[in-house]
């Protein structure tokens, strides 16, 4: 019970601002879905059966005209059945391409003893090669959000280090108070990334998530 | 339902008391009859007639008075009878030192659970089981088997495990550490962190609580408990190790390790984290008889350069600042050091330890606005008197200037007389400046919670 359906809804209720992704299932609706989200637009494989979608050319970034989409399409489909035999396709994602910003990534975990844990990084390789995160127990308020933020060792980062403009740290700060408010009515989520949130000067957006759900809850 | 009854009783039976001097029923016996305990003792054993010279009990029905605390070391076959006895008996808490329960899995898991249904029927308290013991040095009750009694002092020490807790009693003795309760929490089937920490918080003996943790089980009560609670806290958690990697959905499923989850909850509940146990005795010494600075400038005097260079570079690593005195401080100091010696922070007085010298520059550093807290140094040489610097810096009357002032006197056996002084004055006093500034470092962090986490 895993899907990306889920996790958008979900932050969409609790308010927490993501750039919409929209399914297409046949050409004429990845065309149309694409026409009106305005170019370049990212496609990616909709597949139960599929996890590492960028393994399998299950992504395809940067698509720019509606004849580059109809391309991608087209290779996705032939790259993703040939190399995942048996895979269940549901269609493609559709979403447009995000401004550039600053890359964080806020993630959820439930812990054995505490309860939800809130995790903050700096996204890509600061969170994947120096593990540069801060964690909190939940409830997390925006004071605790705040020092968070600047707990990280790459925090000067999003202060606007190298002549870089400084990041809506405040922006940053509601994402993680509105995802610590919505885990206290969610008791059943085991794990879940935001993964990027892209911040600007001002806002920041969710442009990927993935959540894992104690399923034995759900029955 | 309150706790005093395990931890100040004024009845005790020990239940499984053995005259033969290996078991523990022997031992915990005669810890309970040698330190100096003033309440009743009754040994209990349908095998004897008399233990220690004390008449011995059939079972705990016999026993003509009521019994605050049964410490239970019966074979664990017995145990479940024994307890319902006691709670028959009226007895109110319970120190189950007999193992073989939830620590060994399957059938010892159901066995504490019934276990667990005898005390709360009974509305007793349980210690354990798979404790090693309750030792109050206040009051000279020593239900354990550590093997003296600690010296009686401010700091309660709770321990989850058996063995390890009593090595670090013996050590903190070595120490002269003054200790208030130790408690071996054993399997912390009814009594567990949160329930201590809320006694300790009332209990006017203790000041500082130290803590040797292998898990927590009730994580969320635990935050909340610390925070109430302003008294430091310090915990030395192990398994700081990552476990086997396993499979992995989420970045923050991999990097959510029980680890850092356990340090951030500490941090959040106020709670200082040290890494080994030199850290966690360093620094319970250190709060349990110095106040809490108000900041993070170091003030660091020293007989030698290289000692407090050393102090400097610890403080350094640990967010600790040697900020530049004020310049009329450092006017008054260069009265007091030879004219080459430099009055700048850290102040190294060029081989100068006279009681005038260390006296004069530890009350204008204490004055000093700039600087919140002082680690004095003292590098014995073959020439010195490691006593008369000590007795200048106890000599000081600091009234009510909230300055802590850790110190320390390198130089092994030939510093002791000094450091008796220090000790007798009050002042934490360590043989190496990295141990001296990992102390003040847990009182700076102290600081830090009572400002911003404690409730």
């Amino acid at each position: 019970m895993n899907g990306k359906h889920d996790v958008w809804e979900l932050l969409k209720e609790c308010q927490i601002p993501v750039l919409p992704i929209v399914k297409a299932s046949s050409m004429e609706e990845v065309i149309e879905v694409s026409n009106s989200l305005g170019y370049p637009v990212v496609m990616k494989i909709s597949s139960p059966d599929i996890s590492h979608k960028s393994d399998v050319g299950g992504i395809i970034l940067d698509i720019n005209s509606e004849e580059e989409v109809n391309n991608a399409y087209r290779d996705m489909m032939d790259a993703v059945s040939q190399k995942v035999v048996d895979a269940r396709i549901d269609g493609v994602m559709l979403q447009k391409m995000a401004e550039p910003g600053i890359e964080v990534i806020i993630g959820v975990k439930l812990d054995p003893q505490f309860g939800h844990v809130i995790m903050f990084g700096l996204g890509g390789i600061f969170v994947e090669i120096y593990k540069d995160v801060s964690f909190r127990v939940t409830p997390v308020n925006s004071e605790m959000a705040r020092d968070m933020i600047l707990e990280i060792k790459g925090s000067p980062i999003l202060m606007g280090a190298r002549g870089r403009s400084a990041a809506d740290i405040n922006a940053i700060i509601n994402v993680i108070v509105k995802l610590s408010e919505m885990l206290e009515d969610n008791p059943d989520i085991v794990e879940l990334d935001i993964n990027p949130l892209i911040v600007y000067e001002k806002n920041a957006v969710a442009v990927d998530a993935r959540m894992l759900k104690n399923d034995k809850k759900l029955t | 339902m309150t706790l005093k009854a395990i931890f100040e009783p004024e009845s005790i039976a020990v239940i499984g008391a053995s005259s033969s001097p290996g078991k523990w029923g022997h031992v915990i016996l005669k810890n309970l009859l040698s330190n100096g305990y003033k309440g009743e003792v009754f040994p209990v054993n349908p095998k004897d007639q008399t233990i220690l010279d004390r008449k011995c009990y059939n079972s705990v029905f016999d026993i003509p008075v009521h019994v605050d605390l049964a410490v239970i070391a019966v074979p664990r076959s017995y145990a479940l009878n024994v307890a319902e006895e006691c709670g028959k008996k009226g007895v109110k808490g319970i120190i189950m030192v007999t193992a073989g329960f939830s620590e060994l899995g399957g059938e010892g898991r159901e066995i504490e659970k019934e276990l667990l249904e005898i005390i709360e029927r009974y509305h007793m308290r349980l210690v354990g089981p798979n404790s090693l013991g309750v030792v109050n040095a206040h009051t000279g009750m020593n239900a354990s088997i550590i093997s003296r009694l600690p010296e009686a002092g401010g700091i309660s020490f709770i321990t989850q495990s058996g063995t390890l807790g009593l090595a670090l009693a013996d050590w903190t003795m070595e120490m002269g550490l003054g200790l208030n309760l130790v408690i071996s929490t054993g399997n912390k089937a009814n009594i567990d962190d949160v329930d201590l920490l809320e006694y300790l918080a009332q209990d006017p003996n203790t000041d500082v609580i130290a803590m040797y943790v292998e898990g927590i089980n009730r994580g969320r009560d635990f935050i909340t408990a610390a925070q109430r609670i302003s008294k430091p806290i310090l915990a030395l958690k192990t398994g700081r190790t990552k476990s086997g990697a396993k499979a992995v959905f989420s970045h923050t499923g991999s990097l959510a390790g029980s680890d850092e989850v356990y340090s951030a909850a500490f941090k959040q509940a106020g709670v200082i984290r040290v890494d080994n146990i030199e850290d966690l005795f360093d620094s319970a010494l250190a709060l349990s008889v110095q106040p809490a600075p108000r900041g993070n400038r170091v003030g660091i005097i020293s007989n030698g350069g290289g000692a407090s260079i050393i102090a400097s570079d610890a403080c350094e690593r640990l967010g600790l600042t040697i900020p530049e005195l004020m310049p009329a401080t450092q006017q008054k100091i260069k009265k007091l050091i030879p004219e080459f010696a430099s009055a700048h922070n850290p102040i190294d007085t060029a081989g100068l330890a006279k009681f005038e010298t260390y006296n004069g520059i530890v009350r204008h550093m204490l004055l000093d606005p700039n600087i919140d807290a002082l680690v004095v140094i003292y590098v014995h040489t073959i020439m010195g008197d490691p006593a008369q610097p000590a007795q200048a810096v106890v000599d000081i009357r600091r009234g009510d200037c909230s300055k802590p002032i850790i110190t320390c006197w390198m130089g092994g056996s030939g510093t002791e007389p000094g450091v008796k002084i220090l000790k007798m004055g009050g002042l934490p006093n360590y043989p190496v400046p990295g141990r001296a500034v990992e102390a003040l470092a847990s009182l700076v962090q102290h600081h830090g919670f009572l400002e911003k986490v404690k409730i």
